[in-house]
């Protein structure tokens, strides 16, 4: 194709001719068009249809604000659908199909929608699909949901790669218009470290799209000269292909920068990166939005605001139609009618509705034909400028709940509210709507910000420019009119729909955009809002400042989820913690678990083994009949210091720990203020100013945050330190009646025998010849057991040196799950029955509640409510019929009585199978469960279709004495 | 059976890896111990820094350096010392210059020590670490968070940084700093 509309001029580079394909035909354009202009160059004026009736749309405007022309850019799974032609920069190969119509785009099947308009009203779907109610679910809503919506998606995952980034600068400036590249200058020459944000790709706002002169010299030679002057300066950063979306607290905004959706190959790097800029003064200088006006049939292709049509003639060198005509309410909408004139396009007309002319009907079906005006003559004209005046871009300023005000002198709404904090205002945004006036008030915010900010330098003065004629009068629809007239585009919502709102009581315009969809989607209302909310004003008998407006909320344009996801996604979706035997664990058949961000062992398989418990029952086997061994890393380690760190354990435990002597370890209870237990763990005391505490893996960070807390805040006069060393030791649990003889192998020159090292003592000692180790001997098993650890440099290699020198006793590695069973067993409790919900009594902990001290949590704790003797007790489980596999969170009932929350027992919070014991064991909570041995009890679990008997039982279904471990 | 001895590995193997004429290096040569203040004991462990290392205690988000050493705030009452130390006895060669002055945790396993170096580096860490750090004064420091991970970045030249991590999730982070390498190269 021979890009027929292609004019002279333009900022084009005609040197550099790319192809690009549009619904499979191939076209060219040139370096510096967008798909928009290059379309409309190839004279094509029909791109899509229209979301409900299907109507022709062509392209409406030259920028982010586009409702009409959304197209399906790329394909298979790159493929995004909905992307406005008039923001894509084109590239050599660009691949864009229309959407939303059946069959070829000249002849959509769903046009019949648009005969079928008088029933497809505003708010039609919720006074239909009423009857038969089965059909909504399975006719009607499956029917709207492949009717509505406008692209596709590809249903494949996104092959593009995301990033995201933080950027720090003293201001912000958002849009490099006149106005934004007036404040740069001064913000910058006076020493401000500045970004300088705009959407489009090249600098220059509208000054890229007029014919005006700034500073003598043609406004895009003053852009050029004054972004190679902030380029100079070197504390700039001006980011074109970047919007700024949102303002959220603090002075952070939320910017996507589009890195390399303009190239033919990626190669690899991240599509688009999603900025956080920290900021200490923003000013946004965002321009404004030209907006059309209502008549009849005014959606049809080639029917385009004027200031876009400007656009395209002075910036791309292309002609939208030949024969224009012109519809303002504006002399901005004039100079249209000059600047096509300029370049020997015919103007047919100028319809100036302060004169009292109006644009009353189009003719056309795909695109414009003629105009018939309220005289009723009518014009040929295959274009039509239509400018019904400017709307300043709030948007930014309503992030914080800003709510813009009504300004008649500029016909549209202003920043009003309070702006968020920091934030200034400036240019047509701020409703300056001409030229030198915009320099000026750019200039002047970027130096009074750079004052405030205390910058020493000179911001120099405002460039030269001359203020253009501008002369709005509110005039927004059309009166008497036959045919449909569009408010919204993108969301087909005509005026009839928006006084029919009205009418049904939708008053409120909160009301109004969600009953017709007016100002939702892509575009968010940026060409509709002003005129919907005039005419449902007009309507009311009121003004449009008593009418209101609603307000805009992030992003200022669609971002895609992908950017928000940036790079985490796949397996780094977030990130994982390795115990130091993490290689060890994958070499020797280990399957996984995530424990927050730990990965631990869950079990490792052998050869022959065909499911999990078959695992799992081995190694619980294996450590009750020799040892075991497992990684307990994760568990939280706090180092504690200081000439009052026993006094601090004391106030933080609510058991005593001020004697705990050296040497010596001790199981200990953490409360929250309201009494209810928190946090288990045991913890060492090396030396008289030294604990080691570890906390369970869950409550690492929850409990050292609590420890800081009181360290810092409830008691700075004690002498207390902390600092985690969780990740610093490798530690293992060495469980087994032969633990001790094992380890007898591999801690040096210290006694291990019961009397000299017995149960709850610890030591700092050495291994396999002189590496560094500390030795506790606890048990969560029930079994003589001891944890080990080593600076976690050797981790990987003591596992290995355990598991050799335990090979004279079969020792097993043991996983999370057997781990498990081995505390179920034994009838300790964890996470299960320790949920934040549960007292120390109820654990069948009371008795380690100090009397005789003061801790957190102890004073609530001892609270009637919370000490009531028919209240939950922990006990054991064994079902009736030894063949049953129990499950938790089954409830207990008493038999007999109906399964009802009035006559709830308990609950049942783990279960397992016990190897030792040849049957499935649970822990639980009962009422006045430590009375109640040897009664039945229902245990019923809808969920799980379970009702089966149970006895209940000591929680200790493993030598409750607690021989073993202390032998 | 054999005489086992234990033998230390390096979180990541020893990374080094090269990119783009940038450079990302796993520095497991250093040790780092965390050294708390007394209560009330700031002057005594003040001097302790200096007649053991001629450091100065460091102000809030600064490091001193002496030689190979060097001293980071990181609390009110905490700093890290790092410094060039193989075995696993650094806590206590610690100790034994501060003489009770200061109470000592070895942390040289808790955490990963990355060194970054190149041309690409500050774009690099725009895209992966939420402080300002183009503005750090050279021995500047900061904690954070980058991708989830608590951190803490040092700046050591114009384009140079140590960047320290939780040990456990060092591989994670090697990526995560990896990645923002290639995402700007």
């Amino acid at each position: 194709m021979t890009q027929a509309m292609r004019i002279e001029g333009g900022m084009v580079d005609r040197e550099r001719t790319l192809a690009f394909s549009w619904n499979g035909r191939w076209m060219t354009g040139y370096q510096g068009d967008t798909l928009a202009s290059a379309l409309l160059a190839n004279g094509e004026r029909l791109v899509g249809r229209s979301f409900k009736y299907h109507r022709p749309r062509g392209i409406f405007s030259s920028g982010s604000e586009e409702p009409s022309a959304l197209v399906q850019l790329r394909d298979g799974a790159a493929q995004e659908p909905n992307t406005r032609a008039t923001t894509v920069e084109l590239f050599d190969g660009l691949y864009a199909t229309s959407q939303n119509h059946r069959g070829p785009l000249a002849f959509d099947l769903m046009a019949v929608n648009d005969l079928l308009s008088p029933f497809l009203a505003a708010g039609f779907y919720y006074k239909t699909f009423m009857w038969p109610k089965a059909f909504w679910e399975r006719v009607y809503e499956p029917l709207i949901r492949a009717s509505a919506g406008l692209g596709r998606l590809s249903m494949q995952p996104d092959p593009d790669a995301y990033d995201h980034g933080f950027l720090h600068c003293d201001l912000l400036v958002i849009g490099a218009g006149p106005a934004g590249l007036s404040a740069a200058l001064a913000a910058s020459r006076s020493g401000l470290r500045v970004i300088l944000v705009d959407e489009d790709f090249v600098p220059g706002g509208r000054l890229s799209a007029e014919t005006h002169e700034v500073g003598g010299q043609a406004g895009a030679d003053w852009v050029a000269e004054a972004t190679a002057e902030l380029a100079a300066n070197g504390n700039v950063r001006l980011m074109t292909r970047t919007t700024a979306f949102g303002a959220f607290d603090h002075g952070i905004y939320g910017a996507i920068e589009r890195r390399t959706d303009h190239l033919v190959d990626a190669e690899d790097r991240p599509r688009q990166v999603l900025w956080r800029i920290y900021t200490r003064r923003a000013l946004l200088a965002a321009g404004a939005t030209e907006r059309s006006m209502a008549f009849g049939n005014n959606d049809r292709p080639g029917i385009m605001l004027a200031g876009a049509v400007r656009a395209y003639v002075n910036r791309f060198g292309v002609a939208p139609g030949r024969r224009v005509a012109v519809f303002t309410n504006n002399d901005d909408g004039l100079r249209t009618a000059d600047d096509l004139s300029d370049k020997g396009i015919e103007i047919t007309a100028v319809v100036d509705a302060r004169q009292g002319d109006v644009v009353e009907d189009t003719i056309g079906r795909r695109g414009i034909r003629a105009i018939r005006l309220g005289d009723g003559r009518r014009i040929d004209a295959d274009c039509l400028a239509v400018s019904g005046g400017w709307s300043p871009n709030v948007h930014l300023t309503c992030h914080h709940r800003g709510r813009p005000v009504w300004n008649a002198e500029v016909v549209g709404f202003v920043p009003g509210g309070e702006l968020p904090p920091g934030m200034s205002v400036a240019g047509a945004a701020n409703g300056t709507m001409t030229l030198a006036a915009t320099i000026r008030e750019g200039h002047g915010a970027g130096a009074e910000i750079a004052g405030d900010l205390g910058a020493g330098g000179s911001p120099g003065t405002p460039v030269e420019a001359v203020d253009e004629s501008f002369a709005a009068a509110p005039f927004w629809h059309v009166t008497g009119l036959r045919n449909r007239a569009w408010v919204d585009l993108q969301n087909d919502v005509t005026t009839k729909d928006v006084r029919q709102s009205h009418q049904e009581g939708f008053r409120s315009v909160e009301h109004l955009k969600r009953y017709t969809t007016l100002g939702m989607a892509t575009d968010q209302g940026r060409t509709a809002n002003v005129l919907g909310l005039a005419l449902m004003a007009e309507a009311a008998g009121k003004s449009i400042e008593e009418t209101g407006t609603t307000i805009f909320r992030p992003p200022y344009t669609p971002v895609a989820i992908g950017a928000f996801g940036g790079r985490a996604r796949g397996e780094h979706f977030r990130p994982h913690r390795l115990t130091p035997s993490h290689k060890w664990a994958e070499e020797n058949g280990a399957d996984f678990v995530e424990a927050g961000m730990w990965l631990r062992a869950q079990w490792f398989k052998k050869p022959g083994e065909k499911g999990w418990r078959d695992s799992v029952d081995r190694e619980a086997s294996q450590v009750r009949k020799s040892v075991g061994i497992c990684d307990v890393t994760t568990l939280g380690k706090i180092d504690i210091q200081g000439r009052d760190a026993a006094e601090f354990l004391n106030r933080v435990y609510a058991n005593a720990f001020l004697k705990l002597p050296v040497g010596k370890v001790r199981y200990g209870l953490m409360l929250r203020e309201d009494g209810i237990c928190y946090d288990d763990g045991t913890t060492a005391r090396l030396s008289e100013s030294h604990f080691v505490m570890t906390t369970t893996t869950a409550n690492a960070v929850l409990v050292f945050r609590n420890l800081e807390f009181a360290r810092q805040c409830l008691w700075p006069d004690l002498d207390v330190h902390l600092i985690s060393t969780t990740d610093g030791w490798a530690q293992f649990a060495i469980a087994g009646p032969n633990s001790r003889a094992l380890l007898a192998k591999v801690v040096d020159d210290l006694d291990l025998s019961n009397d000299a090292f017995p149960f709850m003592a610890c030591a700092k000692c050495s291994v396999f010849g002189g590496t560094p180790a500390r030795l506790f001997r606890i048990s969560f098993s029930g079994e003589l057991a001891y944890e080990i650890a080593v600076p976690a440099r050797f981790g990987d290699s003591m596992i290995r040196a355990l598991m050799k020198t335990g090979e004279e006793f079969d020792a097993v590695p043991y996983g999370t799950e057997a781990l498990g069973v081995l505390r179920i067993e034994k009838g300790h409790v964890a996470g299960n029955e320790i949920t934040g919900q549960t007292t120390a009594r109820m654990l069948g902990l009371g008795s380690m509640l100090s009397s005789s001290k003061d801790a957190i949590g102890l004073r609530l704790s001892k609270r009637d409510a919370m000490n009531a003797d028919d209240g939950m007790r922990l006990a054991g489980f064994r079902p009736v019929d030894r063949s049953v596999i129990l499950t938790a969170g089954a409830h207990f009932l008493n038999p007999g009585d109906p399964a009802d929350m009035a006559h709830d027992q308990g609950w049942m919070t783990s279960v397992a199978y016990s190897p030792e014991l040849g049957i499935s064991v649970g822990l639980g909570f009962l009422k006045r469960g430590t009375e109640r041995m040897g009664e039945t009890v229902r245990a019923y679990s809808p969920v799980r279709d379970q009702d089966v008997l149970v006895e209940v039982c000591s929680p200790h279904h493993v030598d409750p004495d607690g021989v073993r471990q202390r032998g | 059976m054999d005489e086992i001895t234990l033998e230390a590995a390096p979180v990541l193997g020893g990374a080094n890896l090269e990119i783009s004429g940038n450079r990302i290096v796993e520095r497991d040569d250093l040790a780092i111990v965390s050294i708390a203040t007394p209560l009330d004991g700031q002057d005594a462990l003040a001097e302790a820094l200096r007649n053991g290392w001629s450091l100065d205690v460091p102000d809030p988000t600064r490091s001193t350096l002496s030689g190979e050493v060097r001293a980071i705030r990181t609390s009110p009452d905490q700093m890290l010392l790092i410094f060039p130390h193989a075995t696993p006895d650094a806590e206590a060669t610690v100790q034994d210059r501060l003489a009770g002055t200061g109470y000592t945790t070895d942390q040289t396993d808790s955490w990963i020590v990355l060194e970054v170096a190149g041309p690409d580096t500050l774009s690099a860490m725009e895209r992966v670490c939420p402080l300002d750090v183009p503005s750090f004064e050279i021995g500047g420091t900061g904690r954070t968070v980058m991708e989830h991970m608590g951190a803490m970045a040092i700046r050591t030249g114009d384009d140079s940084f140590l960047l320290l991590s939780a040990s456990s999730s060092a591989v994670s982070f090697l990526h995560a700093v990896e990645t923002s390498y290639r995402n700007v190269t």
